[in-house]
């Protein structure tokens, strides 16, 4: 835990790092140093042990220079060496006996008749004797063999007395009388001042000083132990072989230690001082010691200093961490730590700050944003149902007579859509039929489609006709068509008792038709879509439904769906479908079409809206609604009596009462003689084609003819006065009782001339049997 | 034939045309000519009459005729009286209002009391019809 802050982070890692500066430069430091402590304790020890060399060789100077004057004093005068030799050893408390032995049977030895031994008793009394009386003959002992050879006096090795229970060290001298020797001066000095004067020595504490013979033998030792001994060989070996340079002396039992010597003058003994290297470091170490303490507690307090420092300047960012967790989990309203210097947390908090700020008024945006969004997506569900409702039922049953059958699908590729259908009766027999699709998709296609589809609805009693619906309906979309938008619509008027159909499209695909044969496309001109050019025009096509046969209307929806690897559904793909159905029988083709399709795109999804209308016509109308008549004649007077007779005939075989069979003539007629007579500016060989087809409950006739066009609904009625005879124009009549005896009466125009349908109604079959007049 | 005429003109102050079967475009010219040299010989202030009992059928071609006969009458200041006129003739001459109702008679009866009348007030010195 604690590590994962980032000051104590910091702080250990400055603490490592300084130790480590510390450490190494110390080291450096103490190599550097302790060289010239080691070159520095060389000077002063080898100093030291010169010093005392001297000082040693000063003292034992006195002793040589008595031996040396004794030996040629009493050299010519041997009666005179007893005294000498008390003398001397009074004036001399270092010497511990004095002898002059002299050879025996000598001239000397005859001339003193003794050897003179003076010796100091352990109370400092003096006692004399003659060495000659001694049991044991010292001629024959080493040192007074070795002693007549030294003429100019040499120290003899240490020996124990064993009288005294002291070691003692003689220098001999011979006594040369006439350059031969006949004794020996010999002194005895005890070793005592030699251990005092190392005693005495002002040296630092742990050197160890020693006096050591030529025969590797202590002397003297700071350890009076070792006196006497003989010293280890290493030290002798370095003492013998170097000269008066320090030697360092190692040994695995011992520490190393350094050893000064300095060579006493006069004697082959060396005087040394042997100071352990710890010793010579001990100071230095110390104090290095003691400043890498110091170093180390300043470390210390410097890591924590800098981990209270670190701590202070990121403790903003402590809390800045905890309000940006805070602002993650989207709570925005919180006290920022107050800024204390402009500093990277300083300018952290303000940017955090001003984050803060903006990110709460994008989140105001968004919030405002989807709010707006859900409005409109409420708006366009109102929308949707406003244009769901602009647009009939899916299912329509023709249910007075079953002759057609109405299928719808309608899919918008969004909440809305361009595509549009609509189907209405015009008048108590005709059936309008529409399928539409605006040029765009969303909101404006659908205003323009609500707007085509009103004013489709709106239109069609005035216009009556496919062509001149589109025709009226083109002229009132160009109206203030800034946008540019058009609608392509197919438009069909049905006679739902003839199954006559008569289509006219303004740029819209072409309906297909299947039932007898297999389904195929029935492509006819299409003026321009609507909306587009105000002046356009829209050729017509006559179609005659037969029983079983279905016509299907579409939008483009259907033939360009893709699918995931962008292939048009296509027109072949729709007969296919189509053409698969028809084994299916009753089943509704629009929606099985439309399935299909949305199989087909289901990868890549409805990019436009899709609609179907399938139109099927049952005829399952009474057997008396079929066709009875069919005419086409030239226009001539005689045919058209010709032809009234024969749809006289035709009414009263088929039982309608003359009552009826009159009007039915009396229209024919007048309408047919006009045509006739005012149908044509020159002879011409007019053709008139009549049509009469019974209904269960009238009797239904439709006249084309192609002449002039002529409305006879647009005529003005004539102004009826009570008599004939008041018309100066004799005609108009013929229309008036057109007008009035045809139940229904319909007149439109197209390029194949004029259109008339017309409609009687009479009683009730029941009714009719009573009625029937006999044939004339 | 679909139509055929029979005048009975007993005198010039009185015609009756009988008319069979059906006046209509292909019809009229028939009943014209010879209606026409008829009227001719009608003096001022006759009366012809027209019998409808047996005619079936009318159209506007044939109320033309009629009308001519009517105007003719009337330039003589005569009279054209309708006897006893189909359903359907009485349907067409309805719908164009084609005579004023008091100058059609449904049987014969009526007709010679009304002439009787019109003959009283000439007598009687009334002058005209109302």
């Amino acid at each position: 835990m604690a590590m994962r802050s980032i000051a104590s982070r910091l702080a250990l890692w400055v603490l490592v790092g300084a130790t480590l500066v510390v450490v190494a430069g110390g080291a450096l430091l103490f190599r550097l140093v302790s060289q010239e402590i080691l070159e520095h304790a060389h000077r002063e020890s080898g100093a030291l042990a010169n010093d005392v060399g001297n000082r040693i060789q000063a003292r034992l100077d006195k002793i040589t220079d008595t031996a040396q004057m004794l030996a040629a004093l009493v050299g010519p005068r041997p009666d005179d060496a007893q005294p000498l030799i008390h003398d001397a050893m009074q004036h001399n408390p270092d010497l511990a006996g004095l002898a002059a032995a002299y050879i025996p049977q000598s001239k000397a030895a005859r001339a003193s008749g003794q050897s003179p031994f003076v010796s100091r008793l352990d109370d400092g009394s003096l006692i004399s004797r003659d060495l000659l009386q001694d049991p044991s003959p010292y001629w024959n002992r080493s040192w007074f063999r070795t002693g007549l050879t030294c003429v100019d006096g040499c120290w003899q090795p240490s020996f124990v007395s064993q009288s005294r229970h002291l070691r003692l060290v003689n220098y001999s001298s011979a006594i040369m009388v006439g350059g031969q020797a006949v004794g020996v001066v010999n002194a005895d000095v005890t070793l005592e001042w030699l251990q005092g004067v190392l005693k005495g020595l002002n040296k630092p504490p742990g050197m160890e000083a020693f006096v050591i013979d030529q025969q590797g033998t202590y002397l003297a030792n700071d350890d009076p132990g070792r006196i006497g001994r003989q010293a280890a060989p290493t030290l002798l070996d370095a003492l013998e072989h170097g000269d008066i340079a320090p030697v360092r002396l190692t040994s695995r039992t011992e520490k190393p230690m350094w050893v000064y010597h300095a060579p006493i003058q006069g004697t082959h003994w060396q005087f040394g001082l042997a100071v352990p290297e710890t010793r010579i470091y001990a100071g230095v170490r110390r104090a290095f010691l003691g400043a890498l303490g110091v170093g180390a507690l300043a470390l210390l307090i410097l890591a924590i200093l800098m981990f209270a420092i670190t701590r202070r300047i990121m403790k903003p960012l402590g809390v800045l961490t905890e309000r940006a967790e805070q602002v993650a989990r989207g709570a925005l309203e919180f006290a920022l730590p107050a800024v204390r210097q402009r500093d990277e947390i300083g300018r952290l908090t303000h940017a955090f700050d001003r984050m803060r700020r903006e990110l709460a008024e994008h989140l105001a945006e968004l919030t405002r944003t989807a709010r707006e969004q859900q409005r409109l997506a409420s708006e366009l569900e109102i929308a949707h149902q406003i244009q769901t409702a602009l647009l009939p039922g899916a299912h329509y049953l023709d249910a007075r007579c079953s002759n057609f059958e109405l299928h719808a699908v309608l899919l918008p590729a969004r909440s809305v859509g361009g595509d549009l259908y609509s189907y209405f009766m015009l008048d108590d027999r005709r059936f309008y039929i529409m399928v539409g699709d605006v040029s765009d998709k969303g909101i404006p296609a659908a205003l323009f489609m609500a707007r085509a589809i009103t004013l489709a609805k709106a239109l069609a009693p005035r216009a009556r006709s496919p062509e001149r619906l589109l025709q009226l309906l083109n002229q009132e979309l160009c109206r203030n068509n800034d946008g540019c938008m058009f609608v392509s619509l197919l438009c069909a008027l049905l006679d739902t008792v003839s199954g006559n159909l008569v289509m006219a499209s303004a740029g819209h695909e072409p309906p297909v038709l299947w039932g007898n044969d297999a389904p195929r496309l029935l492509e006819f001109d299409t003026g321009a879509a609507l909306g587009l050019d105000e002046e356009a025009t829209y050729p017509v096509q006559r179609l005659q439904l037969r029983p079983g046969e279905t016509l299907l209307m579409y939008t483009d929806g259907i033939t360009e769906a893709m699918d995931s690897a962008l292939q048009m559904y296509g027109q072949e793909r729709m007969l296919a479908c189509l053409a698969g159905q028809e084994e299916a029988g009753d089943a509704d083709p629009a929606s099985l079409l439309v399935a299909d399709v949305e199989r087909f795109a289901a990868g890549h999804g409805q990019a436009d809206d899709i609609t179907v209308l399938a139109l099927r016509w049952h005829h399952a109308g009474p057997e008396r609604s079929a066709s009875m008549l069919n005419l086409t004649i030239t226009a001539s007077i005689e045919n058209v009596f010709d032809t009234l007779g024969r749809c006289d005939n035709a009414l009263r075989s088929a039982g309608i009462e003359s009552g009826v069979r009159e009007d039915v003539r009396l229209v024919l007629e007048e309408l047919m003689v006009n045509m006739v007579q005012h149908g044509y500016r020159e002879p011409h060989d007019g053709k008139i084609t009549l049509h009469l087809t019974m209904a269960e409950d009238a009797i239904l006739i439709e006249l084309h003819h192609d002449g002039q066009p002529f409305d006879p609904l647009q005529s003005p009625e004539p102004a009826l006065s009570g008599d004939i005879a008041d018309y100066e124009q004799e005609g108009g009549f013929g229309i008036h009782l057109v007008r009035v005896m045809a139940s229904d009466f319909n007149y439109t125009h197209d390029g194949q001339g004029n259109h008339l349908q017309l409609r009687f109604i009479y009683p009730q079959r029941p009714e009719q049997d009573h009625d029937i007049q006999p044939a004339h | 034939m679909t139509f055929s005429l029979r005048i009975d003109s007993s005198s010039p102050q009185r015609s009756t045309l009988h008319l069979h079967g059906r006046l209509d475009a292909m019809t009229f010219g028939e009943f014209d000519e010879v209606a026409t040299p008829m009227l001719h010989g009608m003096a001022e202030e006759s009366t012809v009459v027209l019998d409808l009992s047996s005619l079936e059928y009318i159209s506007s071609a044939g109320l033309r005729s009629i009308a001519k006969i009517r105007k003719s009458m009337r330039t003589r200041h005569g009279h054209t009286l309708l006897l006893n006129p189909q359903p359907q003739v009485r349907k067409v001459f309805d719908i164009v209002k084609a005579v004023p109702l008091n100058e059609v008679f449904s049987s014969v009866a009526e007709l010679d009391d009304y002439l009787d009348r019109i003959q009283r007030k000439i007598v009687d010195g009334t002058d005209d019809d109302d």
